[in-house]
């Protein structure tokens, strides 16, 4: 467990330049847009804007993250480093995973905590027509654990596209491509294959999870959950497949 | 297979896209003894080392540490400095050796301080502003501040200042434990270095052209080690 924390902690601290540069950039463009509306330069839709611009901005972050975490240890030669440590594959790939999520999670965090201090007038008046702060919250953190899955798999897909890559001395970034389309493409086919095996699963009500009743009456949302077991399921085993090839068989530069 | 060799190496060999690195490299290293392995740019020694370390997987051939084939836990066992520069430069001396001593069990605290002191570095100084001869010096701290029984040492005085030279050749003598390690020192500048081996090894182009006792060779060829070298390589 303290290994794991060492290397959370160092990829975590490798990134705080960078992420307080987007969580500044953030607030910046909240704070320029909030001063434009209130001089009546922009109109009020101009907040909406300004917050869907990160959270559309992010699963972009999350993606290049993913992937530059990598290409620095390569580029920087501090893979040497991580390569003779007397660790699993699996510890460090997932402390690289999980400071990502961690990263994801603070600049959620800064882009609704943006929101409430520029746009509160704005966020009062959708609350008019929402059911209540409670059910915004319970929803808001729902949606944050069912995004969490996503771009977790989004980083095991490019994690695995890396190391693949390095495993070839020539055409990496054509072999990392075909890697990336292929997992995904594989583990989207594993979900559909084994979707029978977990038809016993009964479907997730998400009009019970989201109590979306409270926002309009009648609103009825079922949630099939077979296929995506299967995938959940074939993207640990390519979580675990990118662990074993990191610490048997990926190579520094030559 | 005796286990009092800390290395064996047999029939190693190492293909690039652009060249045969390895070509059938065979070595039995002893316990207890300073090898160098001396060569040119070029021509496996790198390699060799990496194959050993784990950084690059061989493509034949075999290899052994203290008789048990490359693993989690002989990397356990296996202190190495590599050529490049593989510290990270965010961090602070301090932070740089908090994190290397987390992962391993024979790290040793009382001696990083001693090391630390002899070295000249003051452990608050950022890894990024530190000087080249700096850096190498504190790769070799972060090496020597373990009891590992296999250390390697890839061109350690490569492009250093003859003061950090000197440092770093005094800091091996008085840490290294003969009882206890095994250390092989890769380098192409044999001058300085030659009275830190016990024996040596040649490589040419990706396979051995000579090896032996130090002294044995010294006696047989009548010359030292370094003029040995620049003839085999001129």
């Amino acid at each position: 467990m303290k290994s794991f924390l060492r290397l959370l902690r160092k990829d975590l601290e490798a990134s705080r330049w960078p992420m307080g540069f987007l969580s500044a950039i953030t607030l910046g463009i909240m704070l320029l847009v909030s001063l434009k509306i209130a001089t009546g330069g922009w109109p009020t839709q101009a907040a909406v804007a300004a917050v869907t611009f990160p959270l559309v901005f992010l699963p972009l972050w999350v993606l290049w993250q993913s992937f530059q975490t990598l290409r620095t240890e390569w580029r920087e030669d501090t893979v040497y480093t991580l390569l003779v440590l007397p660790e699993p594959g699996w510890k460090i790939m997932l402390a690289k995973l999980s400071a990502i999520l961690l990263e994801y999670t603070v600049l959620l965090v800064v882009t609704v905590v943006g929101m409430l201090i520029f746009f509160f007038p704005m966020v009062q008046e959708a609350m008019l027509v929402l059911p209540g702060a409670g059910w915004v919250v319970r929803n808001g953190i729902l949606l944050y654990v069912f995004s969490l899955f996503m771009i977790a798999s989004t980083i095991i897909f490019v994690q695995l596209a890396f190391v693949v890559s390095k495993m070839v001395g020539r055409l990496q970034g054509l072999v990392a491509l075909w890697t990336l389309l292929l997992s995904g493409w594989l583990v989207d086919r594993l979900g559909i294959l084994l979707e029978p095996l977990f038809g016993w699963i009964p479907t997730i009500p998400v009009h019970a999870l989201f109590r979306l009743n409270e926002l309009k009456q009648g609103m009825v949302a079922d949630w099939n959950i077979a296929p995506e077991i299967g995938t959940w399921l074939g993207t640990l085993a390519l979580l675990v497949l990118t662990s074993y090839l990191f610490e048997h068989y990926v190579e520094v530069n030559g | 297979m005796s286990t009092n060799q800390a290395l064996v190496v047999r029939d190693l060999k190492k293909k690039y896209p652009k060249a045969d690195a390895l070509k059938g490299v065979s070595l039995s290293l002893p316990q207890g003894e300073i090898w160098g392995l001396l060569g040119p740019n070029g021509s496996g020694k790198s390699t060799l080392l990496k194959c050993v370390v784990g950084l690059v997987t061989p493509d034949g051939g075999d290899i052994t540490i203290s008789g048990q084939p490359p693993s989690r836990e002989t990397k356990a066992q296996v202190a190495f400095v590599p050529e490049v520069e593989n510290l990270y430069r965010w961090m602070t001396i301090r932070q740089a050796i908090d994190f290397t001593a987390t992962f391993y069990e024979d790290w040793e605290h009382e001696r990083v301080e001693e090391l630390l002191n002899f070295m000249r570095l003051d452990p608050t100084k950022k890894i990024s502003s530190l000087s080249k001869g700096m850096r190498a010096r504190l790769k070799l701290i972060l090496a020597l501040s373990r009891r590992a029984p296999l250390i390697l040492l890839d061109e350690p005085f490569s492009g250093i200042d003859p003061a950090s030279r000197d440092r770093i050749v005094e800091g091996i003598v008085r840490q290294f434990k003969s009882e206890e390690q095994t250390m092989i020192i890769s380098t192409h500048a044999v001058g300085d270095t030659e009275q830190l081996f016990d024996a040596v090894v040649f490589l040419d182009e990706g396979t051995v052209s000579l090896q032996g006792n130090a002294e044995d060779l010294r006696r047989q060829y009548g010359r030292s080690i370094n003029d040995l070298f620049k003839e085999v390589f001129a």
